[in-house]
């Protein structure tokens, strides 16, 4: 089991635009991954599983995924999490 | 869970719209309505939809404005805004709109909370076809 325990960055936490960009990133992924925060996990391809965990900026979440391909998925997806995306909506724009 | 997010007047359960713009514009009226936003948060509403669908499954979306819109909400607060004849939303069929007016992240357990209801496919159907606001406040703030 490959695992990533990051702390969320965007400043929005992980719902609205972040989410949704983690969502895609893990639909992508090739891997199913599980994404936790405290008790609860969910599956990292699920809007309404990520939105319920109802994480804020500064919330510590699990990443976990198996299987060939897995640490690579976790690598990406961690490194999103990672970073600012509210800070990089003007960019997108 | 905070209960000033959800005005009464902020729950509409008999609207249409002829398309996902109209639709959006109808959520922010809602909270401008309300005195939840300034005007130029709905223009805010329309530009995120365009640039990243707020559909967020099960028939619902979450439209909100951009980041660089908070200064244009005047509160935190939500609208509910059903459309029973359904939008086309980017290819996916909405009937219900939970629009977002937030500074902070006051109204992240809300949404959580309505995320939980939305996995639960029977409260899923319940909150949809609502047909009493009272049972709208009910079901997201229990």
């Amino acid at each position: 089991m490959a695992q990533r325990t990051v702390v969320v960055a965007s400043a929005s936490g992980l719902h609205a635009r972040p989410a949704k960009l983690f969502v895609q990133a893990a639909v992508k992924a090739g891997v199913p991954v599980t994404i936790r925060a405290g008790e609860k996990a969910v599956p990292a391809k699920s809007m309404l599983g990520v939105l319920s965990l109802g994480v804020v900026q500064g919330t510590e979440v699990t990443l976990e995924a198996d299987g060939p391909g897995a640490e690579e998925a976790l690598d990406t997806l961690a490194a999103l999490l990672s970073r600012d995306l509210d800070a990089e909506e003007a960019l997108d724009a | 869970m905070r209960d000033d997010l959800l005005d009464p007047r902020a729950v509409l359960l008999h609207e249409s719209a002829p398309d996902r713009e109209a639709a959006v514009r109808r959520c922010g009226r809602a909270l401008a309505d309300v005195g939840a936003v300034a005007e130029p948060y709905v223009e805010a509403m329309l530009e995120r939809e365009r640039s990243l669908s707020t559909y967020v499954g099960e028939g619902v979306a979450i439209p909100h404005g951009t980041n660089a819109s908070k200064g244009d909400v005047l509160r935190d607060a939500i609208c509910v805004v059903r459309f029973p004849g359904g939008v086309d939303w980017d290819g996916e069929h909405v009937t219900l709109c939970v629009g977002i007016a937030a500074k902070d992240n006051g109204h992240v357990p809300l949404l959580a909370a309505l995320a939980e209801i939305l996995l639960d496919p029977d409260r899923a159907r319940a909150l949809r076809e609502a047909t009493e606001v009272s049972d709208v406040i009910k079901e997201l703030t229990a």
